[in-house]
């Protein structure tokens, strides 16, 4: 493992470990412990690089800020054509179905701007990361088809999408890229679910006041929850 | 809530710091008639309009991910703090690792702490006696009991009592009712039973019945919004919308904001008179009172008195800063396919944990069958938590597209949780003393820490993880928590924010600092009622024991001084 990744990897564990919000499904890159298929005909070389970047340098919020009226104090510094990637590539991760619409629709490429454009430690490793990984995507387009992702056909992108999608998939070659994936889409997955129309998808029920005691899982919940436990060879214990 | 201190308001009792122990010994102070002044470091805090209940994750930045600037998410009731704060350093000695969170707000970390609330048991205040290591507190369970059941009925605690050894019931009428346990943890319970292991309700400051009170009415619990963000309608404990506003009703309390204690003072015969504090402009002042109650969490309370005087003042023991404590901690975490795509439904609840796993093996313990002498518990968690930073699929998630919506779905709400709460046993090597270089803002020296987890501490966590994996197992799950021997997987020092122990209590004034009712030996007029007094940490969260032992002194504080002893 690389130094960056290994702080990166860090960072993520610590942010886990903190308890209130784990940034879930990053904080154990997994490709490492896929079983490894047989290689596609290989890329002539490896196109990823680690930019280098200045360190940003704007405030954070302060230890104080006013919770009810929150705002967002450091400037969004990303490209035109990062933020086109990144809707592009938003679109691919989360297209528009029946129950949600598409990525770039809930604007993941501005959360993706906001986030890589904080002065804080982890959004700085993430910065670097999601930047060089935006590199890549255009390099390894431009080496496959000649243009940048931006000017390919939804199939290429695919093409290029694939060769670090799948954890179990994923060729040596390509692991730094696969890890940029990985939290790509832990991003983009945290930027479209945390929305009121992601909600509304994943079903979350809750921060809805109510009177009187709660009253627990539905009777749907309850016959779940009891089929479930009797294909276990276990039982509901009576409280 | 917080008024400048009149000038004319002289206090006959002066309490540094407003959270649980500061809250209570000004509620019973000021109960029995004594002027009293609360000096909280931090600035005024209201809950009504400073937390942010009911926001959404979207409208907050990085949806409301942690920073080093609001470590536990954007929407925590922390205050000018968390594991740093600006101007107040601390150091760890080479070698040790140390974590200290801290809060400058009314209230203190009442204002945001997890409010689980079990009481210590008859073995816990005999330790030594049990196993031959620490020290024996100089009470007994029976004599810290009714003081218990006082503190349950003014603070609410949710709980069923439920008769398992060493998890002492309440009296009848104490507790306030449980609510249903969610899908997640009747299914924890099932798989824990199977195995032989319990599976409660558990008990929280949290209220499920309102309670009236012409100062300080609280609602009950409305099943929704984190506790962490701080309560509004006052549901969750804490001092800022309880203790504090009922002391304030009696018209005997003033709270002055923005005061950094640094020092006791004392006078030619080595009585207290009083506290020097820095405001914000760093202008020191001088407060007089007839009695000094220092409440100002265990680190800085021990920090207070090592700075009043050369080798620490009321320390002839020498202990203030030794057996500093901490609870040890880990996380196991599974995928449960039995889980996965379930029904949904509003799974909020109060927020706390409606069930949880007390220690369960002190018969195995007594016969010598364990390899680790003190016990431990589970805080369990799995739910359709609401989204933020982190969705909680497990790291399930794979691809991309209409397939990896399909996951997100079929993945939200499938991993559960066990969280290993462990005591630990002091140690020469666990304490905080001055930092010889460093000084704060105030220019007074900080604290520098050493740590150590003994092989106690490492032999526990390794049960407690071994038999997560096992219930884990047990439901079909696969532990998706990163697989760590267990001196990795233990907490660093202090990361529970479960401080204890800096200037403990004893049966004699060789062996520790104060007495029974957090009295210093040295100093009759100096009180004690923060978590530094424990003699020791067993592995129930402390909040209600400090709590409780504050009523206690607090009231054994105001009958001496009404009998004119102080």
């Amino acid at each position: 493992m690389s130094e960056i990744s290994r702080r990166i990897t860090l960072a993520w564990l610590a942010t886990a470990s903190a308890g209130a919000l784990a940034l879930e499904g990053c904080a154990a890159p997994a490709p490492n412990a896929a079983p490894m298929l047989p290689a596609p005909p290989p890329t002539p070389v490896s196109l990823w690089q680690d930019l280098t970047l200045p360190r940003i340098t704007a405030p954070g919020y302060g230890y104080d800020p006013n919770l009810n009226k929150p705002v967002i104090p450091w400037p969004l510094t990303l490209e035109p054509q990062q933020r086109e990637v990144l809707r592009i590539a938003a679109d691919l991760m989360l297209p528009a179905d029946a129950h949600s619409p598409s990525g770039s629709a809930l604007h993941l490429d501005a959360f993706l701007d906001e986030w890589v454009s904080a002065p804080y430690p982890l959004q700085q490793a993430d910065r670097r990361l999601i930047l060089s990984g935006l590199a890549w995507l255009d390099a390894e387009s431009q080496q496959r088809f000649h243009v940048g992702f931006a000017q390919a056909t939804d199939a290429q992108r695919r093409e290029i999408f694939d060769l670090v999608a799948f954890r179990r998939k994923v060729t040596p070659q390509y692991q730094r890229p696969a890890q940029f994936f990985v939290r790509l889409r832990g991003l983009m997955l945290a930027g479209f679910y945390s929305q009121p129309e992601g909600i509304a998808d994943i079903g979350y029920m809750g921060n809805n006041p109510t009177t009187g005691m709660y009253p627990g899982p539905t009777p749907e919940a309850m016959a779940h929850l009891n089929a479930a436990l009797t294909k276990l060879g276990l039982k509901l214990v009576k409280i | 809530m917080a008024a400048k201190a009149h000038r004319e308001f002289e206090p006959d009792v002066v309490i540094v710091g407003s959270g649980a122990g500061g809250g209570m010994a000004a509620y019973v102070l000021t109960r029995a008639g004594i002027k009293t002044l609360v000096l909280e470091a931090g600035r005024d805090y209201d809950p009504v309009s400073d937390s942010a209940m009911l926001k959404w994750n979207h409208e907050a930045p990085l949806r409301a991910a942690p920073t080093p600037e609001k470590d536990f998410g954007y929407y925590d009731a922390t205050v000018n703090g968390g594991w740093s704060v600006p101007g107040e350093p601390y150091t760890s000695a080479p070698g040790s690792v140390f974590r200290w969170w801290r809060s400058r707000m009314l209230g203190g970390r009442t204002n945001h702490w997890g409010r689980h609330s079990p009481r210590f048991g008859p073995y816990d205040f005999q330790p030594f006696s049990r196993d031959g290591l620490g020290m024996d507190w100089p009470i007994s369970y029976a004599e810290v009991a009714p003081w218990y059941d006082r503190t349950e009925k003014l603070i609410g605690v949710i709980g069923t009592n439920v008769g398992l050894e060493n998890h002492p019931d309440s009296s009848p009428g104490v507790l306030l009712p449980s609510p249903k346990p969610r899908a997640t943890e009747l299914m924890i319970q099932a798989a824990a039973n199977d195995l032989g292991i319990p599976c409660v309700p558990a008990r929280y400051a949290v209220l499920s019945r309102a309670i009236d009170h012409p100062h300080a009415p609280r609602e009950a619990c409305f099943n929704a919004s984190s506790c962490g963000r701080g309560c509004g309608i006052g549901a969750a404990f804490q001092t800022t919308t309880s203790l504090l506003p009922m002391a304030m009703g009696t018209g005997k309390l003033r709270i002055t904001t923005n005061a950094t204690v640094s020092r006791v003072l004392t006078d030619a015969r080595g009585k207290a008179r009083g506290v020097e504090y820095f405001d914000k402009d760093g202008v020191s002042h001088f407060v007089k009172a007839r009695v000094v109650v220092l409440a100002a969490s265990a680190c800085d309370t021990a920090k207070i008195l090592l700075n009043s005087k050369d080798g620490g003042l009321a320390n002839t023991s020498g202990e203030v800063g030794k057996n500093l404590l901490d609870t040890t901690g880990t996380n196991v975490s599974g995928h449960i396919p039995a889980l996965e795509g379930r029904p949904r439904y509003n799974e909020d609840g109060m927020d706390v944990a409606h069930l949880y796993i007390p220690f369960w093996l002190y018969k195995e313990q007594a016969a010598g069958k364990l390899d680790f002498p003190r016990g431990y518990h589970y805080e369990i968690g799995g739910r359709f938590g609401m989204p933020g930073a982190g969705l909680g699929l497990g790291g399930m998630e794979d691809g991309y597209g209409l397939s990896l919506k399909e996951d997100a779905r079929r993945y939200y709400g499938a991993q559960l949780s066990y969280t290993v709460r462990g005591e630990m046993i002091p140690n020469k090597d666990s304490y905080c003393e001055l930092d010889p270089v460093v000084k704060d803002k105030y220019g007074m020296p900080v604290l520098r820490f050493h740590w150590k987890w003994s092989s106690h501490e490492i032999r526990q966590i390794a049960h407690g993880i071994k038999t997560a994996k096992e219930m884990i197992h047990r439901l079909g799950g696969t532990v998706t928590s990163p697989d760590l021997p267990p001196e990795r997987a233990i907490s660093d020092g202090g990361f529970i924010i479960h401080e204890l122990g800096t200037t403990r209590m004893g049966d004699r004034a060789g062996n520790s600092v104060t007495d029974s009712f957090g009295k210093s030996w040295d100093i009759e007029n100096l009180v004690i009622t923060d978590g530094s007094v424990f003699t020791s940490n067993a592995h129930k969260n402390p909040t209600l024991t400090i709590l409780a032992l504050a009523m206690r002194s607090s009231a054994h504080l105001a009958s001496r001084m009404k009998k004119g002893e102080v």
